[in-house]
């Protein structure tokens, strides 16, 4: 081509013998116009200037013209282009179509193992996504902060005392709303079978800082957020529903709780529900005088809608200022002054993101397997089609044209991946769902909407441009006149062969650290399985019973409602014994508060935390709690002058060392004087905070010497104690027909349920981890299979020459053994890194455990053998004249 | 330039190069004299705008191009109807056949308003 000419545009029109010359055209097109128009005026008479003027006088603006035509033919080359690029990729896909089904069981196996692999992603994201990352569903979540008081130990802080929470609101003019609420239980009447509701008393400011417009009705008002004012309350959607029919005259009417009449204002909508477990009702928190006096009892949670445009710091260095002001006025408070914050929603959803990140790093792993599998089948199927590519190439495709066309081959697998994945993730999820634990938060209503199907279909995309580009690129990349001299003999493959060894190698490092991963989470849970509670859980039911304050209003009346009812469930036959404690083991949260000895100096910061309970006397013999020094209560505790405690073992250790503390005093929670207590008995320690928390320390009252009208019946029976169930209803109602039995349960069930998060993640790390074993193993089978058909020849040489079926089955058995070992040694290496994702998820075990280690990478070796057996046994079977003859 | 040829519609020109087109392949100094001689230069078009107009219709689908030789031998651009492009004319043929009967009740009318 000759160089660029600025004045010479006549070598352009030789560009035409390539490709159309547009710009050429356009001119040669408006010159033949002129000149015939201007012929024309010749012929009319005119001069030849003035017939040329004329012409282009009659034609206007030349320039302007030649500009839009320039502008309109670029317009049409484009259009051209996306015309034969549409026609092109149509093209391909029907062949690929036809390409596809011709190898009906390749495509089936391929597509399979992706829609395996993309379907287990997808129902994954589907649950990270409704858990962590879909926003919180109130009008301002993005300025929705969770406040504590912070204690200077640790930075969890504290809740926050009516009190202090009465001048934050006060002094607080970067919020616009300050909310609070603090659990509250209550029993539904007069609509249907008596009920124990979860409740929340709520400070008017909860509902405009989490606010979700009500779907009846409306939310209470300031006013009504008063002690005094009528008892208002709002539904729950799911309570709206099932105790209410879904009636919106509701609205109005006046309901039973707890033998008190409240009056319905209105229905909260579905979303308020962030986990299965949700409160059902809400009533106003109405802050007494004496209660905004109290500086001392952590009881609500605070929720600060933050001003718009004020920034958390800003806020919370404004806040802080009064919480210093309030740790210098009430110094028993336990506070230091500081104020710890969190976004809402890290307060809600921070404590799975670990959780939910390991399970979606493993499934990715699980995904990377499932590709590395399909591109060893690519890889194989590129080999056979090796003649194919070269007489395509042969009638002109480029290169770039066949790549094209083997990716579009892949990605349409992908999609048909996906497209069965989706469904494998509809399956996935509903489990998913079924299994979720209450501890996980927002995933109980997971579905596989917009962003969910957006996220399959990227990645089946990213899935089929990753698996597929290489075998493309590596099924084009040939030597043209030998590839259709030889037929499909492939002769370089030992190049070809170390692609698809290191792809078997990468799988089975990635398995590696899945199983690594699943066996420590099982080893975790063996840990915890044989951790002693403290306690005889098996032939234990439990049940929690609440007198209502309206009905059974004094300590007196509340000692003999519960001594009625431990006397009509000891009657039910098969009970062998009947006791009350006030908060069970294992998984019911409620007060700790710092135990001094007495002599200790109760202003100073010397005390230890400790569970407080009370319970009956027979609480320790119904649990099987052993008594190690003294006594238990006896009635005389319950009614007597004389404060008594019992005590665990953890807190007489703390407290007094080697000596004995009976006859000591002590007291706990000490605002102004403190009240002592004499210690007459030590019981053992039980893992009370739950199997995988050490023992707390733990302080008993008598029965009612914490007031409070709930407690939990522990009943021990030699029954099935779940078979009880009904008996134990019946006598509680023939008490008290008003009174239901919440929670009823086996002991078993509670400690199950407070392994329910655990569980999860080691059932599906597990499901996930053998996904990623027997995916792995079929990529060895894969590759050695793959090894013996191409060397057939060389094992019928070797066959011939005189070796040993044996010596042929171990040296195949070898190169399925080298690629699994040199997986092994990378994955372990991986796995010491990755682990450590888990170190928060395990109980009792390393998370570098060698037993797990070693035993996981003896697991994969002995897979990998089994896989290379099948075709190793093969090829003891071939004939060598055969293998000669054909290879 | 004619006055005749200030108010012509946008459209308008479209629908008299279709028409022109109908008869058969025609270049673009065709089509010109071929609407010059039809409306006894009344109508008279800028020519320089009947090629965008043509480009346009191209990139539209309505018509497609090709070069030959002309009997003079000399190389031009012809221009036919596609099938797309007849439509195209049959459509407009009758709004405008619509309209125009339309305005002509108007300038004729007799009656004046009620």
């Amino acid at each position: 081509m000759p160089d660029d000419q600025p004045h010479e545009p006549r070598w352009r029109r030789y560009l035409r013998f390539w490709r159309p010359d547009s710009a050429a055209d356009v001119s040669d097109e408006l010159r033949f116009h002129l000149e015939s128009r201007a012929a024309e005026n010749l012929a009319a008479g005119m001069s030849a200037a003035e017939a040329r003027r004329a012409a282009v006088e009659r034609f206007g603006n030349v320039h302007h013209v030649e500009r839009s035509l320039a502008s309109l033919t670029r317009e049409r080359e484009t259009i051209e282009r996306r015309v034969a690029w549409r026609q092109v990729i149509r093209q391909d896909l029907r062949y690929a179509v036809r390409q596809l089904a011709r190898s009906p069981a390749f495509t089936a196996v391929a597509v399979l193992t992706l829609a395996l692999g993309i379907g287990a992603n997808t129902a994954i994201f589907s649950a990270v996504y409704s858990v962590l990352l879909r926003p919180l569903p109130y009008a301002h979540a993005d300025r929705l902060v969770d406040l504590r008081e912070g204690t200077g130990q640790g930075d969890w802080g504290m809740n926050v005392t009516m009190g202090n929470y009465d001048v934050w609101r006060r002094r607080s003019p970067q919020f616009t709303a300050l909310g609070a609420y603090t659990y509250a239980a209550f029993t539904l009447t007069g609509a249907g079978a008596p009920q124990r509701l979860l409740g929340l008393s709520v400070s008017a400011d909860y509902w405009r800082a989490l606010y979700i417009p009500p779907l009846v009705g409306r939310y209470f008002s300031a006013a009504e957020d008063q002690p005094g004012a009528p008892n208002v309350v709002v539904l729950s959607y799911a309570l709206w529903s099932t105790a209410f029919a879904s009636d919106r005259h509701i609205v109005g009417q006046t309901i039973t709780l707890s033998g008190t009449p409240y009056t319905v204002v209105g229905v909260a909508p579905a979303a308020y529900a962030l986990r299965s477990n949700a409160p059902e009702l809400w009533v106003p928190l109405a802050l007494t005088p004496a209660q905004r006096a109290e500086h001392t009892d952590h009881e609500l949670t605070v929720v600060g809608l933050l001003r718009e445009g004020v920034a958390i710091p800003d806020a919370v260095r404004e806040l802080s200022a009064v919480e210093h002001q309030l740790a210098h006025d009430y110094p028993k408070a336990g506070i230091d002054g500081s104020i710890v914050v969190h976004s809402l929603r890290d307060s809600v959803v921070g404590a799975v993101r670990p959780l939910m990140l390991v399970l979606f790093g493993a499934v990715g792993l699980v995904l990377f397997i499932a590709c590395g599998n399909v591109m060893n089948l690519l890889l194989a199927r590129a080999a056979a089609r090796r003649k194919e590519v070269a007489i395509r190439s042969a009638l002109g495709a480029g290169r770039k044209r066949l790549v094209a066309q083997l990716l579009i081959e892949s990605v349409l697998l992908a999609g048909l991946g996906g497209v069965v994945g989706v469904a494998v993730a509809a399956a996935g999820l509903r489990a998913l769902i079924r299994l979720s634990p209450p501890g996980v938060p927002r995933l109980f209503d997971a579905t596989l909407n917009g962003p969910v199907l957006l996220f399959a279909a990227v990645v089946a995309l990213a899935c089929g441009i990753f698996f597929g580009v290489l075998p493309a690129l590596r099924a084009t990349r040939l030597n043209l006149q030998q590839s259709l001299r030889e037929g499909s003999r492939d002769s370089t493959l030992v190049v070809r062969g170390s692609l698809r060894a290191a792809l078997v190698v990468g799988e089975v490092a990635l398995a590696l650290v899945l199983l690594v991963g699943a066996g420590l989470l099982v080893r975790s849970a063996i840990a915890l399985q044989h951790v002693n509670p403290g306690f005889e859980p098996h032939g234990l039911l439990i049940a929690g019973v609440a007198l209502p304050q309206a009905r059974y209003p004094t300590d007196s009346v509340r000692a003999a409602g519960f001594e009625r009812i431990i006397e009509s469930i000891e009657a039910v036959p098969g009970v062998a014994s009947v006791a009350l404690v006030s908060r069970l083991p294992i998984d019911a949260r409620g007060m700790d508060c710092a135990v001094w000895r007495e002599g200790m100096d109760t202003n100073e910061g010397s005390g230890v935390d400790a569970n407080a309970r009370s319970a009956t006397g027979n609480y320790f013999a119904t649990m099987r709690t052993p008594l190690l020094l003294g006594r238990t209560f006896t009635s005389a505790d319950v009614t007597g002058a004389a404060p008594v405690v019992v005590i665990n073992q953890s807190l007489a250790h703390w407290l007094f060392g080697n000596q004995n503390p009976v006859g000591r005093r002590i007291a706990q929670c000490p605002s102004g004087t403190p009240k002592w207590m004499q210690v007459v008995g030590v019981i053992g320690d039980m893992h009370a905070s739950g199997l995988d928390a050490p023992p707390p320390n733990e302080v008993y009252y008598p029965l009612g010497g914490l007031g409070g009208s709930g407690m939990s019946v522990v009943i021990r029976t030699a029954l099935p104690p779940a078979s009880l169930a009904p008996a134990v209803r019946r006598a509680v109602a023939g008490v008290d027909a008003e009174l239901p039995l919440s929670g009823v349960a086996t002991m078993e069930e509670v400690i199950a349920r407070s392994m329910a998060t655990p569980h999860f993640t080691t059932t599906l790390l597990v499901l996930l981890g053998l996904t990623g074993l027997a995916l792995a193993a079929v990529g060895i089978y894969g590759v050695i299979a793959y090894f013996v058909s191409q060397r057939a020849h060389e094992i019928g040489v070797r066959m011939a020459l005189g070796a040993s079926r044996s010596g042929v089955s171990l040296m195949v058995l070898r190169q399925g053994l080298a690629l699994a070992g040199a997986g092994v040694a990378i994955g372990l290496v991986a796995s010491a890194a990755a682990t450590r994702a888990l170190a928060g998820m395990i109980y009792g075990v390393s998370a570098r455990d060698p037993v797990t280690f070693l035993a996981v990478s003896g697991v994969l070796v002995l897979v990998a053998a089994l896989a290379s057996l099948v075709p190793a046994h093969r090829a003891t079977r071939l004939d060598p004249l055969e293998a000669l003859r054909g290879g | 330039m004619g006055s005749a040829s200030v108010g012509l519609l946008q459209g308008t020109l479209d629908v008299i190069v279709l028409k022109t087109l109908s008869w058969g392949p025609m270049h673009g100094f065709g089509i010109a004299r071929w609407i010059q001689q039809t409306t006894d230069d009344a109508l008279r078009v800028e020519e320089g705008s009947l090629y965008p107009a043509l480009y346009r219709m191209e990139n539209r689908g309505w018509v497609r191009s090709q070069w030959r030789i002309t009997d003079n031998h000399r190389r031009a651009k012809y221009y036919s109807l596609t099938a797309a492009g007849r439509r195209q004319l049959e459509a407009q043929r009758t709004s405008w056949s619509a309209f125009s009967l339309a305005m002509a009740r108007i300038m004729d009318a007799t009656r004046q308003p009620a």
